[in-house]
C-alpha cells in the first residue's frame, strides 16, 4: 500500500516534469518559459522526492531534506534569472532613449539615423534585447578601452 | 531494492522517461534565442538530473546517490545565481 502511494507520487512528479518541459519548448517568451521550468522544480521534483521517500524509507529523511532545500533554493534561482531579464530590458530602454537624444542632431546630417528609428519604432521585445546586448558590450570597460585605442 | 515487481518496472520506466525528457531541455539550451533562455534551460536540466539521480538510487537500491543529488542541488544553486548575476550586471560579484 505504501509502495502504491510511492509509485503514485512518482507518477505525479513525472507528469509535472513532462508538462514543464513541454512548456519550456512551446511557450513564446522568456518569462513564461521560466514559469514552466518553475513547475518542474517545485511540483515535479518534489513529487519524485516524496515518492522516493515512500519507496525507500531508510533514506527518507535525507530525501525530504533535499526536497526542503530545493523548495527553498529553486524560487531564488528562478527569481535571479527573471531579474536578469528585467534588468536587460531596462538597460535596453535606457539605451534606446539615449540613442534617440544623441541622434536627434545626427539625423539631420544623415548619420546613423536609420538604425535609431528602427530601434525606436519596433516594439517587439526581441529587438529590444538584441539592442541591449550591444549595450552590454559597449558598457564593458575592456571593450570600451579597445574601441578607444582603435 | 524494491521487491514488488510492478513497482520495480514502474520506477524503471519513470527513470527512462526522465532521461528522455532531457533531450527537449537540451534542445532549448542550443536553440534558445537569448542568454537567460539558455540559463533557464540549464537550470531545468539540473533539476531533471537531480530527479534522475534519485530514481537511480531507487532502481539500484544505493543510498549514496541521494547524497550525490544533495551536492548537485547545492552546486547548481550557486552556479545559477552567479551566472544570472553575470548576465544582469556584467560581472559576478
Amino acid at each position: 500500500m505504501v509502495q502504491l502511494l510511492g509509485v503514485a507520487a512518482l507518477l505525479f512528479g513525472l507528469f509535472f516534469s513532462a508538462v514543464g518541459v513541454i512548456g519550456v519548448i512551446r511557450l513564446p517568451d522568456v518569462l513564461t518559459r521560466l514559469h514552466a521550468s518553475g513547475k518542474v522544480a517545485i511540483l515535479g521534483l518534489f513529487g519524485l522526492l516524496l515518492g522516493a521517500a515512500l519507496l525507500m524509507p531508510s533514506s527518507a529523511l535525507r530525501l525530504l531534506t533535499l526536497g526542503l532545500f530545493v523548495l527553498l533554493t529553486s524560487p531564488v534561482a528562478t527569481h535571479a534569472i527573471a531579474a536578469s531579464v528585467y534588468r536587460r530590458r531596462e538597460i535596453a530602454q535606457e539605451l534606446a532613449q539615449e540613442m534617440a537624444q544623441d541622434s536627434a542632431p545626427a539625423q539631420e546630417s544623415g548619420f546613423a539615423g536609420v538604425n535609431v528609428t528602427a530601434v525606436l519604432t519596433r516594439s517587439r521585445i526581441q529587438d529590444i534585447i538584441e539592442a541591449q546586448e550591444r549595450a552590454l558590450r559597449h558598457r564593458r570597460p575592456d571593450a570600451a578601452d579597445k574601441s578607444d585605442q582603435q | 531494492m524494491i521487491e514488488n515487481a510492478l513497482a520495480q518496472t514502474a520506477i524503471q520506466l519513470i527513470l527512462l522517461a526522465l532521461v528522455i525528457l532531457l533531450i527537449p531541455a537540451s534542445w532549448r539550451v542550443v536553440a534558445g534565442p537569448t542568454l537567460p533562455d539558455r540559463l533557464a534551460a540549464v537550470d531545468l536540466i539540473t533539476t531533471l538530473l537531480i530527479g534522475i539521480i534519485v530514481m537511480l538510487a531507487l532502481v539500484e537500491g544505493t543510498q549514496v546517490f541521494v547524497d550525490m543529488a544533495i551536492a548537485l542541488a547545492a552546486f547548481a544553486f550557486v552556479g545559477t545565481i552567479s551566472i544570472a548575476r553575470y548576465i544582469s550586471e556584467g560581472r559576478v560579484y
